[in-house]
């Protein structure tokens, strides 16, 4: 049933952040979503990733929340009440497939892999390589900071 | 409970937000919606191929998904700074302006 209430709740929220005219608003509706899907994860015996889900969605919207100040103006008249009710109400019809109907996929396990073996036997090249890329444009940035700062003086 | 609907709503809700809005921060948070269905369906669809696996899989697909994010949020910080808005159209509008003007000249 919990998992039911969460996926109503990710539409919702997922609908409210598309649908809403003011981007602050927007932004804190992605919020909800990011934490339903955590939920929904942990929920899923996926710990590893719904963690993984909830920090890299704080770091994005403490970003997004300053450039949505920042970059949006206000609009001059408020969302009426009665188009939020609409919305929501979209939302638990558009939630209400998911929850009732089903696809028959792939259920076999295969093979049961711990994610740490995943992680570092199998994918260890594309995570050193990531870290490579990552490394190399945080420098990027340093220097090209440092170079415009020597212009500036 | 069928999270393949799911990740299929959501990314429909996603597609539906970056085809219509005109503000390039409500686009911006249709492309982390298209991202979020594509992690939900890594997950749930994980345990065929093994477990480990879906998830290790998932850790990538959230570096590359956060890097997207940062470029994306610089070029809206250059373009609000360069144009003065964020919306779309007056930035076609700008544009089309700056050619014409360009054109007669």
């Amino acid at each position: 049933m919990i998992l039911e209430v969460l996926s109503a709740g990710l539409i919702i929220s997922a609908c409210l952040a598309i649908f809403l005219d003011e981007a602050v608003y927007s932004v804190a509706a992605l919020a909800g979503t990011f934490i339903f899907t955590a939920l929904l994860y942990a929920l899923s015996d996926a710990l590893f990733v719904a963690i993984f889900q909830f920090a890299m969605g704080t770091g994005t919207l403490a970003v997004l929340f300053l450039s949505g100040e920042m970059l949006s103006e206000k609009p001059t008249k408020k969302t009426p009440r009665r188009n939020l009710l609409l919305l929501i109400a979209v939302g638990v019809l558009l939630s209400l497939p998911a929850i009732f109907l089903s696809i028959s996929g792939p259920t076999s396990v295969l093979s049961e892999i711990s994610f740490g073996e995943a992680l570092w036997n199998l994918r260890a090249l594309d995570v050193v390589l990531q870290g490579l890329v990552i490394m190399t444009v945080a420098l990027g940035i340093v220097i090209v900071l440092h170079e415009k700062k020597n212009g500036e003086k | 409970m069928d999270y393949v609907i799911l990740s299929l709503i959501l990314l429909a809700i996603g597609i539906y937000g970056l085809l219509t809005k005109r503000h390039l921060l409500k686009v911006f948070v249709s492309v982390e919606l298209i991202a979020t269905a594509a992690t939900l369906n890594f997950v749930m669809l994980a345990p065929s191929l093994g477990k480990g696996l879906g998830e290790a899989f998932l850790i990538l697909a959230f570096s590359t998904d956060t890097c997207v994010s940062a470029v994306i949020l610089a070029l809206l910080v250059i373009v609000h700074k360069k144009y003065g808005t964020s919306d779309i159209g007056e930035l076609v509008k700008m544009e089309r302006g700056k050619e014409e003007r360009e054109g007669n000249a």
